[in-house]
């Protein structure tokens, strides 16, 4: 029992983690909370479930690889038009945020008036086999995602340790005036930047679809995503892997615990965001974060 | 009738909601996203009272209001006192507001997801109106109030604020309380207009929706949110059959008035004769609208193209626009001359009718507060007989490996005015900082009249006697010269809170008088008497420094740090500012530290001069002596340098 939690706590937390680099890797640089990740996310499980089940049939390994190349563009197209008006006027981090919250509000609507409500499923290749070791059960797809996520996140690592653009990304996320000022272009950067964060963000909401389903709110769960980087700190990436986890193991340990007969399963969200507000008041720099101070 | 009925029940509903956030996030910067969890709080109580206790209305509604605001000070008490980063603060508040959704998701007495249904329609056009118009008076006393004014000034610059000793936590409560309060009355109304509440309701949607509302209609402002919230309610009547794009639109309306009209429709102003017009345009757009859906249905169910439909409906709608626009105008100009004299008129007539009631409720129970005493006029000049007003020990600051102050020492004789000078990074201003709280110390002592300030919060410092100014210009930008002053005032009004949300006349108005005519007085000694109504922010720049001296002083200090008072001033404006500062300086009964770069404003209003050079004081003495000290010369020169010339 307690290892099969340990196991569902860390397939969720996978999924967590891949979205919480979304949202650090854009905190990072810009230092502000992107709350349209949620959209973009929501957005390529979209993607995936249009070009493999509503028209094209497209088979799965490429149908992911488009989702990601689509949340990546959506997230560069989004920076295009609500936040590089706000980041050239040095805003305070506050409007972006607003005007991030503006798009997920847009964007979720916009699939409630097209798509509609209904729930779509995204057949899964290896949906419904799994490997069974005594009483414990690990789904295929969630081998397969856990595997996927953190050839990714490699990936990501090897970006922004050995290629010019990626180092350029880890220099603005300590000082982007000087990034600037030493010659880099800032909008090819934030592009790129955003790119990659839609990217996983999309990839993210694949393996969501196929889990839970796909239907226009399902970018609410990435509120805990958004936790589980602040509990790893925003800003630092190894923290949002960490704190995605953490969070996805503390969940499942919190579902099946009780106290007096009382089973807290039901409180699950209220102790997910009760972490979130107690972090932000007592360590607001997670584990690993760094101080950033507030642009005025 | 029912459907008019409808769309203005809505409206008014969500007015009081968004007003009630204006009191908080338009005027303190701070953005709630969890004001939903407020309105549920106030929703289920008063259903739950009317329902299963079967109170009567109102007092059900009153326990929802005091509810909620309590609820308000669970998330708001640690989050402020922590001094969140204003987006932190948000996302607090957005977990808090989903926080309550969950718990009410789970609470038996809420009869979680399934909510309660059947609860009694109490809410009708009548209480609603009353209520309606009781909210906005209400919010709008307040604010005009002097606790409204210390919530206003937090808003727009919290550092200012503090250094006039307004204390942010406190008034920051305050406002979010009264914010919550609003929020819950809207939910109660809401709860028995539409007869079934459940947790769902209160998502982050409806909090998004809200702050829209504050958003678009424009920060600091009541008049905004209340033409923004209408329009939000109005128009998508207009196209139900794009009901379900409605959120899409705020969405993109909130994208789009972020990034490219910040101040929203009415940021910083509130309706009068003079913006008439802006209002008249967009009540045109809006029967435009409405029109041209008409005329649109009209001509397509008799059968006509829809492109010459279309193109008639925005005839139409063009056209009315236009003549409501032109309308406004008129009307505008035609109470131009009317208003204030109307005003004048309604004004003298209430004023005798209150000084008809004074002899009754003027001072009906009143215990007045024991005025503050103001420092400097107490008499502390006999305490120990000490001529030494200030007097710094081995006062150390260090920001990480830089040390900006290092062990200095200075004294500030009763009476005098002290020139502190040094190159640039010397460390004058983190002097200045210190002293009046900004940084905390990291050693030393700061004597003032023998008592140590170091460590104090700022407002216990101007409390003690220190005022200040700022080298960059610290006014609240969109008040009045006259409201940057009163905010000021040391003692301020007396009235209680109670008073100032009825304006109650006999103890508000006297008060408002009086501290009216101590600030003219303050204005007119820098100079500023004839500019008491302009907006501080559209002051030319000599004006912004003397109006800063002018707020300083109203803290009535006994020692007023200057911090370069004449920077960017041309010789003359710094003639005229040293003519000031003697008159400030009022013969020693304010003493004065002096940080200036114009040489000869130092030379001729200081008698003694202390230079800093990296944090130390490097020479001390008259103006003579400092200009023939070889340290300071070197200071300021660089070492000599022998060049060998061949």
């Amino acid at each position: 029992m307690f290892f099969q939690t340990v196991i569902t706590g860390l397939s969720i937390g996978s999924v967590y983690a891949l979205m919480a680099v979304g949202y650090s890797l854009v905190f990072s640089v810009l230092n502000f909370s992107n709350f349209a990740h949620g959209a973009i996310i929501t957005l390529g499980a979209y993607i995936a479930w249009a070009i493999m089940v509503a028209h094209l049939s497209v088979p799965f390994l490429p149908a992911l690889l488009l989702s990601i190349a689509g949340a990546g563009f959506l997230a560069f197209l989004n920076e295009r038009i609500a936040y590089s008006t706000l980041r050239r006027r040095r805003a305070p981090s506050l409007y972006l945020m607003i005007s991030a919250m503006g798009v997920s509000i847009c964007l979720q609507n916009l699939l409630y008036a097209t798509v509609g409500a209904k729930l779509y499923a995204i057949p899964a290749v290896f949906a419904q086999d799994s490997f069974v070791f005594r009483d414990i059960t690990v789904s295929k797809m969630d081998i397969f995602a856990f595997w996927f996520s953190t050839l990714s996140i490699a990936v990501l690592h090897l970006i922004l340790t050995r290629t010019k653009v990626g180092m350029a990304i880890r220099a603005a996320s300590r000082d982007m005036e000087m990034v600037s000022a030493l010659g880099v272009n800032l909008d090819v950067l934030v592009a790129v930047l955003f790119f990659i964060a839609g990217g996983l963000g999309g990839m993210a909401g694949v393996f969501m679809g196929i889990k839970y389903m796909v239907y226009p709110s399902m970018g609410w769960i990435t509120n805990k995503a958004y936790i589980g980087a602040v509990i790893g700190g925003l800003g630092s990436l190894p923290g949002a892997i960490i704190g995605g986890l953490l969070l996805g193991l503390l969940e499942a340990l919190v579902s099946i615990a009780s106290i007096g007969g009382t089973s807290l399963s039901t409180f699950r969200d209220v102790f997910s965001f009760g972490i979130l507000v107690a972090l932000l008041i007592v360590r607001p720099t997670g584990l690993f974060g760094r101080t950033v101070e507030e642009k005025l | 009738m029912a459907y008019a009925e409808a769309i203005f029940l809505n409206s008014a509903i969500y007015i009081i909601a968004a007003m009630g956030l204006a009191v908080f996030t338009g005027y303190t910067g701070l953005f709630s996203l969890g004001h939903a969890a407020f309105m549920a709080v106030g929703a289920y109580a008063a259903s739950i009272l009317t329902y299963f206790y079967r109170w009567p209305f109102l007092p059900a509604l009153a326990v929802g209001v005091v509810l909620s605001a309590l609820a308000s000070f669970v998330i708001g008490y640690p989050t402020l006192r922590a001094r969140l980063r204003s987006d932190y603060f948000a996302i607090a508040t957005l977990g808090f507001g989903e926080a309550v959704k969950v718990i009410l998701e789970n609470f038996d007495l809420t009869q979680g997801a399934r909510g309660l249904p059947g609860i009694q329609k109490l809410t009708g056009p009548g209480n609603t109106t009353l209520l309606l118009v009781l909210s906005i008076w209400l919010c709008r006393n307040f604010l005009r109030s002097s606790y409204g004014r210390r919530v206003i000034a937090i808003g727009q610059d919290h550092i200012a604020a503090e250094m006039i000793g307004i204390p942010l936590l406190p008034n920051q409560l305050l406002s979010l309380g009264i914010s919550a309060g609003f929020s819950g009355l809207a939910g109660g109304l809401l709860a028995h207009y539409t007869t079934f509440i459940q947790p769902s309701i209160f998502s982050m949607d409806l909090s998004s929706l809200i702050t829209a509302g504050v958003v678009c209609g424009g920060m600091g402002s009541l008049t905004g949110p209340f033409v923004a919230v209408t329009l939000f309610v109005v128009i998508p009547e207009l196209f139900r059959g794009l009901a379900l794009w409605r959120l899409v639109f705020y969405g993109m309306l909130l994208v789009v008035i972020i990034n490219w009209r910040p101040r929203g429709l009415f940021g910083y102003e509130e309706l009068s004769v003079r913006n008439l017009p802006k209002l008249f345009v967009i009540m045109g757009i809006t029967l435009g609208l409405t029109m041209a859906t008409v005329v649109y249905k009209a001509l397509v169910r008799a059968n006509a193209y829809e492109a010459a439909a279309l193109l008639a409906a925005l005839g139409a709608m063009g056209a009315i626009a236009l003549l409501v626009s032109l309308l406004g105008r008129g009307v505008s100009r035609l109470l131009e001359p009317v208003v204030p004299r109307v005003r004048g008129a309604w004004q003298e007539a209430f004023a005798r009718f209150v000084r008809l009631l004074d002899p009754l409720l003027g001072t009906m129970g009143r215990k007045r507060r024991p005025r503050a005493v103001v420092p400097g006029e107490d008499g502390d000049g006999a305490v120990g007989g000490e001529d030494t007003l200030l007097r710094i020990l081995g006062l150390r600051k260090s920001f990480g490996g830089v040390v900006a102050v290092d062990g200095l020492d200075l004294e500030v004789e009763r009476g005098e005015i002290l020139g502190l000078i040094g190159p640039n990074g010397s460390g004058k201003t983190t002097v200045f900082n210190l002293m009046s709280g900004v940084y905390p110390v990291d050693g030393g002592e700061i004597l003032l009249a023998g008592k140590n300030i170091a460590g104090l919060s700022p407002p216990d410092i101007v409390t003690a006697g220190v005022a200040r100014t700022f080298q960059n210009i610290r006014l609240f930008g969109s008040m009045t010269a006259l409201e940057n002053v009163t905010t000021a005032l040391r003692g301020g009004a007396d009235y209680s809170l109670a008073e100032a949300f009825l304006r109650w006349p006999w103890t508000v108005w006297k008060d408002e008088a009086r501290l009216r005519e101590e600030t003219l007085m303050l204005l007119d000694l820098v100079g500023l008497a004839d500019q008491a109504d302009r907006t501080a922010g559209t002051l030319p720049y000599g004006l912004q420094r003397k109006l800063e001296i002018a707020r300083a002083l109203a803290l009535r200090p006994r020692l007023l740090l200057l911090d370069e008072p004449a920077a960017g001033m041309n010789p003359r404006e710094a003639e005229d500012l040293v003519d000031l500062i003697r008159r400030v300086h009022d013969g020693g009964r304010v003493s004065i530290i002096l940080i200036e770069h114009h040489m000869d404003v130092v030379m001729s209003l200081c008698k003694r001069i202390a230079v800093l050079n990296f944090g130390r004081k490097i020479a001390q003495g008259s103006p003579y002596e400092i200009q023939s000290d070889p340290g300071v010369l070197r200071a300021y020169l660089g070492e000599k340098v022998n060049v060998a010339v061949r």
